[in-house]
């Protein structure tokens, strides 16, 4: 791999905690005295948090799908109407 | 009545929401609040489920009705923890929540085929060898090279916007 992807894999399994205990001590450091190395990472936690939010939302989206599938079976409304009435 | 090759979730949320849309009634809830606090409650189920980390001490719907009246406490302002901390309904902070929506908007425009492969992976938990095989790669190295060629972009997109730059 090119280095730019082997830094990003790097910072990739130091923010999953993947790194064994040196190398991780190591990019901590390299955080607190290269800003340029510590916008990189923040950037790729954002990239992780960015990710999770979207799979959510394709959760949510399938679980509406869902919901509104089963409210055509007729005894799955029925006992949701029978609930609500 | 459950067909034999349907999606699990399907039974599971035939199965389990009358009891969860019964127990919100009997508190005085709607039916809006029961879907939405079940849903909260089944997003928990499975993404426990996909990090292997789901550990049951009843039947999966026990635990989604236990954990739907949670949801659904917290969604009216009661302050009762969820299962190890889950942020499903954690509203994120204004601005914070605007600026990466636009980011994702733009990502979501610009490299679908990469936020798939990104989810099959850290949100799915999927292997790299099935994100291999469900991507057309020739092996996981080169999988993996995708990876972080898509984090890359990922990454490139987040700094391009301004929003971020501040």
């Amino acid at each position: 791999m090119r280095p730019e992807l082997n830094e990003i894999s790097l910072i990739d399994l130091w923010l999953l905690r993947q790194l064994p205990e040196a190398e991780a001590q190591a990019v901590e450091a390299r955080i607190l005295v290269d800003e340029a190395f510590a916008e990189k990472v923040e950037a790729q936690r954002v990239c992780h948090r960015l990710i999770h939010q979207y799979g959510r939302r394709q959760e949510r989206f399938r679980l509406e799908t869902i919901y509104r599938q089963l409210l055509q079976e007729a005894g799955f409304a029925q006992q949701l109407n029978t609930i609500f009435t | 009545m459950s067909i034999p090759s349907e999606d699990p979730i399907i039974q599971l949320y035939r199965d389990s929401f009358p009891d969860v849309a019964r127990m919100i009634r009997r508190k005085g809830g709607t039916l809006e609040e029961a879907k939405d606090a079940f849903h909260d409650a089944l997003l928990i189920y499975l993404e426990k489920e996909k990090a292997g980390r789901l550990q049951l001490h009843g039947s999966p719907k026990a635990y989604l009705v236990g954990t739907a009246r949670i949801c659904w406490l917290r969604a009216r302002g009661a302050t009762v923890s969820l299962p190890d901390a889950f942020d499903a309904a954690e509203p994120a902070e204004g601005g914070v929540e605007e600026r990466e929506q636009s980011v994702r908007a733009s990502l979501v425009r610009s490299g679908k085929k990469c936020l798939e492969l990104l989810k099959a992976f850290y949100y799915d938990h999927c292997s790299m060898q099935d994100i291999a095989g469900r991507f057309g790669f020739n092996g996981t190295r080169s999988a993996t090279v995708q990876k972080y060629k898509c984090l890359e972009k990922v990454r490139k997109e987040i700094k391009s916007n301004n929003e971020y730059a501040s």
